[in-house]
């Protein structure tokens, strides 16, 4: 057959075509069990870090997993319920709109979301070294504990004191200098994570 | 064939560079260079990519038909692609999820069809390997200094080691895109100024042009 005539080149576009495609389904499917089990850790670590539980290595945080926690996810999205130190906690994960793309959040709040125990972040696009410095401990270190009955105001521009907020009590924490835009996302993202605790711990 | 390696190699790295002489990958040098682990990642990636596509496209080269080489190249390459997203995301889920969208970006990498229609085409499949790793090292060399440079100076680290002293404040154009224009310039021009000054023994390649892009 001709290399260059229309059959052969039809004929040998789509067995190479489908060749390809063949083993990359195959190579999708051998580790789509892991892909699973890697996504599921990370959702796992998350809320461990939000609810401030530490832990050595992956099997140990599969195992404070399932000890701790109790799915209460909704059709809202996925949650869970936990008791750490006698204190009830409610943890949600809550996705909003950053700067560049979706920002994926854990927050884990008192049932009354009158107090954040913690916040961590599962996925985000943010500028790296700007906006993607939401995921220092520096920024996220300040919600822990801090009060939230009235949401929570995360401080940009001249109101930021530029060296973090330590005071618990006032609901407020410091934005990330040079990245306003992501910092006022964030604190949208945190306060309707925190009235889906309240809808969720209403609903009890 | 030692001493056609040993020519291909050079040529890669230095008196052909694909980004210092051929200007190509452009697009990714100013984008990922912010940070050392994430271009680390990637330039491995653009240089596997680029060896295995070649030597597919060079094994496959008297089989394909002229009409469909364009449509040939882009599948082969776009398979090794996509799966170097499949092995990170299964074995490296940390390195797939800050690398995001760029893994996908390799394909629309210029050096990877350049190589493939400028060398694969004419050369064996062995060679073909070889040329697509030296110019992936050629790439990576490049993209490390200036990595190197940014996250030295954005971060104050390398490879997320912490160098420069605490009271060190970043300069936040060093992450941002513009940075890697003002790098990329200054080191196009430092290399063309060594080169000129040492002219090349051997003739630069004649029909290296690849297709013009990003």
């Amino acid at each position: 057959m001709k290399k260059d005539s229309l059959v052969y080149t039809v004929v040998f576009t789509f067995v190479v075509a489908l060749a390809f495609v063949f083993v990359l389904a195959l190579a999708n499917d051998l580790t789509a069990a892991r892909v699973a089990d890697n996504k599921a850790f990370a959702t796992q670590s998350a809320v461990l870090k939000a609810l401030g539980v530490d832990y050595a290595d992956p099997d140990e945080a599969r195992r404070l997993f399932a000890e701790l926690t109790l799915d209460a996810g909704d059709a809202t999205g996925p949650a869970w319920k936990a008791t750490i130190d006698g204190q009830s906690l409610v943890v949600v994960q809550e996705t909003g709109a950053g700067l560049w793309g979706a920002i994926t959040i854990m927050l884990a709040a008192r049932p009354d979301a009158g107090r954040v125990s913690g916040v961590a972040i599962l996925a985000q696009n943010e500028t790296p070294g700007l906006g993607g410095r939401i995921e220092e401990a520096a920024f996220l270190d300040q919600f822990r504990g801090e009060r939230s009955d009235g949401g929570i105001d995360v401080a940009v521009g001249a109101e930021l004191s530029g060296l973090g907020d330590p005071d618990p009590d006032n609901g407020r924490v410091d934005g990330v200098t040079g990245a306003s835009r992501t910092s006022v996302a964030f604190g949208t993202i945190v306060n309707a994570a925190l009235a889906r605790v309240r809808a969720i711990s209403g609903g009890l | 064939m030692a001493s056609k390696a040993l020519t291909v190699l050079k040529e890669n790295v230095w008196t052909n560079n694909p980004v210092l002489i051929q200007i190509l990958g452009i697009c990714s040098t100013l984008a990922v260079t912010n940070n050392l682990r994430n271009t680390l990642v990637m330039t491995v990636g653009v240089a596997l990519t680029t060896a295995f596509s070649s030597m597919t496209l060079s094994a496959m080269k008297d089989l394909i038909p002229r009409k469909v080489r364009m449509i040939v190249q882009v599948l082969v390459i776009s398979f090794y692609v996509i799966l170097i997203d499949i092995v990170l995301r299964a074995y490296l889920p940390d390195v797939s999820r800050q690398l995001g969208p760029y893994v996908g970006l390799i394909i629309t990498n210029c050096i990877i069809m350049g190589r493939a229609e400028a060398f694969a085409q004419a050369n064996k499949p062995l060679l073909s390997f070889w040329d697509g790793i030296t110019s992936g090292l050629g790439y990576m060399a490049v993209l490390m200094a200036i990595a190197a440079v940014r996250e030295l100076l954005g971060f104050g680290s390398l490879f997320g080691l912490r160098v420069l002293p605490a009271g060190f404040t970043p300069w936040t154009i060093m992450v941002m895109a513009p940075s890697a224009f003002f790098l990329v310039a200054i080191t196009i021009w430092a290399a063309k100024t060594m080169q000129a000054r040492k002219p090349a023994k051997s003739a630069p390649r004649p029909a290296a042009v690849a297709p013009q892009g990003r």
